[in-house]
């Protein structure tokens, strides 16, 4: 059953990502891109990470994606504004580009798995918010501020960038 | 509190960054220098708290202080210096009163400094972004040039997929170790033996592509071959202050990173592998750097590549990293010192063309034809600087490329052998700029140039730099010889 | 339970789709949302590690990752809304003005 689920998931969203990549139309790029982090979620939530899964669904498909839409209806990008969408020279390279990287990591991961690794007996909350605040407030306070300072930039380049005349 | 304290170089910094942002709002009377004074007031002042700190650990290993991040944090707050300094044709060119601008580049000096305090993946990765993502927005902060806004994305894409790269990297580091502290990682690696490059082992394979992706990651801030192509596009269409920043600070920040990554992991790297992939890096950014930089008529084109061969200059130091053991490790001191060299002369050239370009509207170098006898100052400061990049004594320059070359010569003397000739052909380059200034006469006469007093202070301090450290490099070498040994885990 | 090495298998597949998506894209929105791909994949790969370990490490990371791609995305959707008003264009291939 698991195995189905997690079959479905991966499946659909290797699936949603090839689409997102071959599109003309960014609307629907986006819209792929959601399926593909949704079904990215069914895979946190199989791999014990509660909080990051909402998280997930909270602030890229929520958030980030958004974001995306509204800059692409900003910019009132229809069809006919994009060429040919794939750079029909760059496709053989890109390709193999590609095919030798998945090679190398298979390999990479297929002789990590030879590794005798136990695996962890996991606790109950593993993954929950209580779980990972603890981290976050304990062990990672100092890159957890740091976070804030970078937010502020962020904040600070999208209004300086944005603004017609400041 | 008492790990505060070691922070407060950074806390300073921060503080005052935001302070000038919120006093560019409310500040009535537009023009003038007196936001580049304050900018530059608030890295003196960090840099005088940085004694004060003391050395240290805190926030349980994922900040620490060390000689090692006391230099480059002096570079950084130097290049911020400069850079500040050179702003005042550019804020004029905007027409307001830009708080925001200072505040960006105080802020990305402030995520370099962290880039070197730290022993953790995570807060790397973090203080890698802080630093990278201000410099996105500065590149294309002309928003009026269509250069300026190209150069900020062609940086950006880039700037995220090396970022994207990076982190695969990290995640299979953490796999491969179970921890996101550097020194534990490459520790276990050791004990377990996984990064010994022994032939019978296919466990070591990860480890390799993650070391590559890091190398990767990290090559894109370095303009390291083949990540480079970035480098001439956004150097040229950035403001050249910002460039200027971008070629010795983004670079200082990813040697430093390199450095802490690589001098820890170096023990579990197996030294064969490492020496030859570092050093085919180096010596390809040499080539290409030097001999593209000769075809180039921009200022500025020619100085981005020639920052692309500085990079493989500082790389034969890496590459030199293990070979002294018994010794004093003399790899680290020579790298440290090459970035002080390349920070004065590097900023310095820069305003020199930002100097240029305020009083005579241009970039290119035949425009250059002939400047000695108007402006023989400028004329006499930016061959200084020109002759410091290529290595002539007495400038720092040379001291720098010649400890470099020392260090790397006991094992990897075909790549010395190959630093020496391009660093032969970079002299045709800069030299081409210095007969231009003093040996061609213009038809058009110039006009005598004015400077801005911080353009001024910047000229004059760099050059002191480069003729003063030329003559006493020593004190500095001392420093430097002893740092990478006294890191604290 | 499944083994590790599929949820990496998983993650590697998305991140070389991003990089697919890097390289061949004309329209710098989709260059975006690869970007997005590749991020999310070392997410993933990183939970998939963090659930192997047993230890929060990955999660965090994966946090940290995910503020720093929403940052990251503010930012360079600002550059594109300053690019676009100079050129009334998101086709990559001319936006070049630069030679690259």
């Amino acid at each position: 059953m698991e195995l189905a689920i997690f079959l479905m998931a991966s499946a659909l969203s290797i699936a949603a990502s090839i689409l997102v990549i071959i599109q003309r139309n960014p609307i629907a790029s986006v819209m792929y891109l959601l399926t593909s982090f949704v079904s990215q979620v069914i895979l946190f939530i199989m791999l014990n990470a509660a909080f990051l899964a909402m998280l997930q669904i909270i602030v890229y498909a929520g958030a980030i994606l958004v974001l995306f839409l509204f800059v692409i209806m900003l910019l009132n990008l229809r069809r006919e504004d994009f060429g040919k969408d794939i750079k029909l020279k760059f496709k053989p390279l890109a390709i193999a580009f590609a095919v030798v990287l998945l090679f190398e990591t298979t390999v990479a991961i297929s002789s990590s798995a030879m590794l005798e690794r136990a695996q962890a007996q996991l606790p109950p909350e593993f993954g929950s918010v209580q779980a990972v605040g603890m981290e976050l407030f304990t062990k990672y306070l100092y890159p957890f501020e740091l976070t804030s300072i970078l937010l502020i930039v962020a904040v600070l380049g999208a209004v300086v960038m944005a603004k017609k005349r400041l | 509190m008492a790990d505060l304290r070691l922070m407060l170089p950074e806390l300073i910094l921060f503080a005052w960054a935001m302070m000038m942002l919120m006093y560019g709002v409310i500040r009535k009377n537009v023009g003038g220098n007196t936001m580049i004074y304050l900018a530059m007031l608030g890295v003196v002042i960090t840099g005088f708290s940085i004694p004060m700190t003391g050395y240290g650990i805190a926030f349980g290993g994922t900040f620490f202080v060390d000689k090692v991040s006391v230099f480059f944090k002096m570079i950084f707050l130097g290049a911020a210096f400069f850079a500040a300094a050179s702003s005042s044709s550019l804020l004029e060119k905007l027409k307001s009163d830009h708080g925001e601008y200072f505040t960006l580049i105080l802020l990305s000096t402030v995520g370099m400094m962290f880039l070197i305090s730290t022993n953790e993946l995570i807060t790397l990765y973090v203080a890698l972004e802080l630093t990278t993502i201000p410099l996105f927005v500065l590149a294309a902060y002309r928003k009026d040039s269509l250069q300026s806004s190209e150069a900020g994305l062609k940086y950006l894409i880039l700037g995220a997929v090396s970022s994207a790269i990076l982190l695969y990297g990290i995640s299979m580091i953490y796999g491969l170790t179970g921890t996101t502290f550097i020194n534990l990682a490459f520790g276990r690696l050791l004990e377990q033996s996984l990064g010994m490059l022994t032939l019978t082992q296919e466990v070591n394979m990860a480890f390799i592509i993650a070391m590559i992706m890091l190398i990767a990651g990290f090559g894109f801030k370095l303009a390291l071959v083949p990540f480079h192509m970035w480098a001439p596009d956004v150097y040229e269409g950035a403001p050249t202050p910002v460039t200027s920043f971008l070629s010795v600070a983004s670079k200082g920040a990813g040697v430093a990173a390199f450095a802490r990554l690589f001098y820890s992991a170096l023990p579990s790297f197996g030294e064969f592998y490492w020496g030859i992939m570092v050093g085919t890096l180096a010596a390809a950014a040499m080539i290409i750097g030097n001999i593209t930089a000769v075809l180039q008529s921009n200022v500025k084109r020619m100085l981005a590549y020639s920052s692309i061969a500085h990079a493989g200059y500082l790389l034969i130091g890496f590459v030199s990293l293990p070979t002294t053991v018994n010794d004093t490790p003399f790899g680290p001191a020579s790298i440290m010192f090459y970035m002080l060299a390349y920070l004065f002369a590097n900023m310095g050239a820069f305003a020199c063309a930002i100097a240029f370009e305020k009083n005579y509207g241009s970039y290119e170098i035949k425009d250059y034809q002939g400047l000695a006898k108007e402006s023989p100052a400028l004329a006499l400061t930016f061959t200084i600087f020109l002759l410091s990049l290529a290595g002539i004594p007495p400038m720092v320059g040379f001291f720098a490329k010649y400890y470099i070359f020392l260090a790397g010569w006991p094992n990897y003397s075909w790549l010395v052998i190959v630093g020496i000739l391009t660093s032969v052909i970079s002299l045709y380059y800069y030299a081409n700029i210095v007969k231009q200034m003093y040996f061609n006469r213009n038809e058009t006469v110039l006009a005598k140039a004015h400077f801005d007093s911080p353009l001024v202070i910047t000229l004059v301090l760099t050059v002191a730099g480069t003729i003063l450290f030329g003559i006493f490099p020593e004190s500095v070498i001392k420093f430097a010889n002893n740092a990478f040994d006294a890191f604290p885990f | 339970m499944i083994p590790l090495e599929w949820f990496l298998i998983v993650a590697g597949v998305i991140f070389v789709i991003g990089m697919i998506g890097v390289i061949i894209a004309r329209n710098v929105m989709i260059i975006f949302m690869s970007i997005e791909l590749m991020l999310n994949a070392a997410n993933l790969a990183m939970v998939a590690f963090s659930r192997e370990m047993g230890t929060l490490d990955g999660h965090v990371m994966v946090f940290v990752i995910m503020t720093v791609a929403a940052a990251e995305a503010a930012v360079g959707l600002a550059i594109i809304i300053a690019l676009f008003r100079n050129r009334d264009t998101a086709n990559i291939d001319e936006v070049n003005v630069l030679k690259w």
